[in-house]
């Protein structure tokens, strides 16, 4: 009886439950969307503020005091070097997923032929690697220079190309020379000379645009520093220092070993930096603090403020359906009326009634998750260009949240009805 | 009693008698219209706001010498033309070789409180100089040097045009602390250009001006051009990385905040248009009963449009006002500052808030008025 009961009401009174159940389907898909998109995007946001460039450094352990004071004096780059072959490694460490990309760097001076020095600095562009785990990697200084505007030509494409003598030169340098891409330049290092194409031109507002950059080996080839670089530049996901990372940055040694352990397994930059030291043969690793500090920043306000739009949505549709549930819970006054006049108890009453709302809310919720998770991913592919990446704990809390807020709407409107005298309601008062 | 004055009476006493269930409608007019004015509101202050983060990047423009140098008055003159409201910060440099312990070091002389607002990003250990004969040192200088803070150093300078038996200039420094950014910076000392001065025995002159701009790029570009045009000592360039970086990601974060109002406002809309058809909807029988007595479709229709338009309006205003405290709420929580107030959001969150009632109640009023009143009444 109770279920043929229930089943009259979703079948004879269906124009109503549809209203219902659209409504819950509504605040249900608002919910889902809002909170798909707000546990993303960090991560969207991390991987959009990686257009500043790297966020850590890796030096070698005494260079980069020596080189600098040699450099005032005007003198020769002395001192030590990375090693080129250790570079895969870095896709090793503990935090290896959250690299993003990294980009050795050699410099080296050579001569033009009208006798003036340049600077010649090689990388890698788009470098393909097979790491030792098997994984396949793309790394280079293509994405980590974003913002060079490229005037002629094209980006090196170290894929496509076999030829090892191209370079890109930088816009003053070229308007100095009168080149532009396609042309040759040729330059001699301290151990050899080389005829240079150029493919691209570019503009990058600052010192690199007096300077050529070509592939790593032609770069090592002119000042003989084969499988030798100056540094290597880093860009990794990480997340927002606090107090535990600065105090660890400054001596991991002065942790207890659960500190220890927490700060190890976060991504912070500091332990990603302390991670790469370990794999590195004498290095320095250190975090730019302009780029790692502003998008800690970057970060958590836009975090910040996605959640407070979240909250308020939530509470708009929660409100929402709140309210509709206790409209039309107060309308059926009559129907409840004749039930109580015919002697149903008030506990039959409030589980008939519950039991026919919460059909209805589930069947809307499925239906709004459904929407919902649909909305998160035009906002994901609309905003970022790639999916947002569905998260479990998304069903549990819209599941709570639409049975909670059912409950809430229902109940007091029913606790309303309970209080009313059949013969008043009947009589229509 | 005229017939204007019985239509309001008529308006007014149905919304007091319906009390309960006008507040259920009046709230979800107001919940509706106070996430259309806080969204709007925060969309639109999304960017002033974010566009201040973005300054934590630093100076997104850089003056340098046309000549050899150019003088702080050059500097003044370049920045005069820039509006006093978008500019956060500029910081004027002096670098020259010093020698510390016989080393040579590179000094900038700087106004320290300048150079932390353009580079909010240096990390500070210990205080940054306040007194004349202060100077902070660069992380990797500390350590080369073996010098930490409070220690006092001579530093020493060899002016160019130096006779044979002049000793070289030479000043007692205080180290107030170390500057670590990961960057060049760390290999430099800083002390007030004041001191620099005092040490060099010249002045008046500056190699480097960092300026920190809080507008868009294309703002930036024509403040350059500007600035390159009427103050022919500097050379304006802006820092590419900065600007190009910020713009791409202010836009996407501006994109983000747009879809998700966009999103959140229709949803919110379709749930005031449900609340509102729902509370209509139980009302057929009152319809059918004022037809019998002889109401035509039109002052029917006219009667309840005008009290769901008196709701609307209603909850539009009660809406408006609570939005903009939310967006107030929001902002000092995220960006610790106030938002500006748009009364123009006012009357359009009213406006909208009207006009969606009157379209939730249209339909089933129309339906209600087409079918016979017969019917209706019976329940049918």
């Amino acid at each position: 009886m109770f279920a043929r009961m229930i089943r009259g009401t979703l079948f004879h009174q269906w124009k109503k439950m549809i209203m219902i159940a659209f409504t819950i389907a509504l605040g249900a898909s608002l919910a889902t969307a809002m909170l798909s998109v707000v546990l993303d995007v960090g991560d969207k946001v991390n991987q959009e503020l990686k257009t500043y460039g790297a966020n850590i450094t890796v030096v070698p352990k005494e260079a980069s005091v020596l080189n600098n004071l040699y450099e005032v004096e005007g003198g020769e780059n002395v001192g030590t070097y990375l090693r080129e072959d250790e570079l895969g490694k870095i896709k090793t460490i503990f935090w290896a997923f959250n690299i993003v990309d990294f980009a050795p760097f050699i410099n080296a001076q050579a001569t033009l032929d009208d006798g003036s020095t340049v600077s010649v600095v090689g990388s890698w562009f788009n470098h393909h690697m097979d790491l030792p785990t098997g994984e396949q990697l793309d790394a280079g200084m293509s994405s980590l220079r974003s913002w060079w505007e490229i005037k002629d030509g094209k980006w090196i494409d170290e894929q496509t190309t076999e030829k090892e003598e191209v370079a890109m030169i930088g816009s003053a340098l070229a308007e100095k020379l009168g080149v532009a891409a396609g042309d040759t330049v040729h330059i001699t290092g301290t151990a050899s000379d080389v005829n240079l194409e150029i493919v691209g031109v570019f503009e990058a507002g600052g010192i690199e645009d007096d300077q050529i950059f070509a592939p790593l080996n032609t770069a090592q080839a002119l000042d003989n520093l084969d499988g030798k670089i100056d540094s290597i530049e880093v860009s990794a996901l990480t997340t927002p220092d606090n107090e535990l990372a600065q105090r660890a940055a400054k001596d991991p040694k002065s942790l207890t070993i659960a500190q220890y352990e927490t700060w190890y397994c976060t991504a912070y930059v500091s332990s990603i930096c302390y991670q790469i030291q370990e794999v590195i043969t004498d290095s320095v690793a250190s975090a730019v603090r302009q780029v790692a500090d502003s998008e800690g920043a970057i970060l958590e306000k836009t975090q910040l403020l996605m959640l407070l739009i979240t909250i308020l949505s939530l509470v708009g549709s929660a409100l929402g359906i709140c309210n509709l549930v206790t409209a039309s819970v107060m309308e059926r006054s009559g129907e409840i009326g004749l039930m109580k006049a015919i002697g149903a108890q008030n506990g039959a009453v409030t589980g008939l009634v519950l039991s026919e709302i919460s059909i209805t809310a589930i069947i809307g919720g499925a239906f709004g998750f459904l929407a919902g998770f649909g909305f998160a991913q035009i906002i994901g592919h609309t905003v970022f260009g790639s999916a947002i990446t569905m998260r479990l704990m998304v069903i549990p809390i819209v599941a709570v949240l639409v049975i909670l807020v059912t409950l809430a709407g229902s109940i007091p409107a029913i606790r309303m009805l309970l209080r009313l005298q059949p013969a008043e309601v009947l009589h229509g008062r | 009693m005229s017939k204007r004055k019985m239509y309001f009476h008529m308006i007014i006493t149905s919304l007091i008698r319906r009390r309960s269930r006008m507040v259920v409608a009046l709230l979800a007019i107001a919940i509706g219209a106070a996430i259309l004015s806080g969204l709007v509101t925060i969309y639109y202050d999304v960017p002033r706001q974010m566009g201040a983060q973005f300054r934590n990047y630093g100076a997104n423009m850089i003056f340098t010498p046309t000549s050899d140098t150019f003088t702080l008055e050059d500097m003044e003159q370049g920045l005069s033309q820039i509006s006093t409201g978008e500019l956060v910060g500029a910081t004027p440099y002096r670098y020259e070789t010093v020698r510390i312990h016989e080393q040579p070091i590179m000094a900038a002389g700087t106004h320290m409180e300048d150079a932390k607002k353009t580079s909010p990003y240096w990390l500070v250990e210990g205080e940054w100089p306040q007194a004349t004969h202060e100077i902070l040192l660069g992380n990797n200088v500390a350590e080369n040097l073996r010098l930490k803070t409070g220690d006092v150093i001579t530093v020493s300078f060899t002016p160019e045009e130096k006779n044979e038996d002049d000793t070289d200039n030479m000043i007692d420094f205080t180290v107030t602390g170390t500057v670590s950014t990961g960057g060049s910076e760390e290999d430099y000392v800083y002390m007030e250009l004041t001191d620099l001065e005092e040490l060099t025995g010249t002045g008046g002159s500056v190699d480097l001006a960092e300026i920190s701009i809080s507008a868009a790029s294309e703002q930036l570009t024509s403040y350059m051009e500007k600035i390159n045009e009427n103050t022919p000592a500097v050379s304006a360039r802006l820092v590419k990385r900065v600007t190009a970086s910020e713009t791409t990601v202010l836009s996407k974060l501006q994109a983000l905040v747009l879809l998700v109002t966009v999103i959140v406002l229709a949803l919110t809309m379709i749930c005031v248009a449900t609340t509102m058809t729902a509370v209509v909807t139980e009302r057929r029988k009152e319809i059918g009963l004022r037809k019998a007595l002889g109401a035509s479709d039109g002052s029917i229709i006219k009667e309840f449009m005008g009290e769901g338009m008196m709701l609307g309006g209603l909850g539009g205003i009660i809406g408006a006002f609570v939005g903009f405290a939310f967006a107030q709420t929001v902002s000092v929580h995220v960006f610790s500052s106030s938002i500006s107030f748009r009364p123009l959001l006012v009357p359009v969150t009213i406006i909208v808030s009207i006009a969606i009632t009157a379209i939730a109640c249209l339909m089933p009023i129309r339906s209600a008025t087409t079918v016979d009143p017969a019917l209706v009444l019976k329940g049918e």
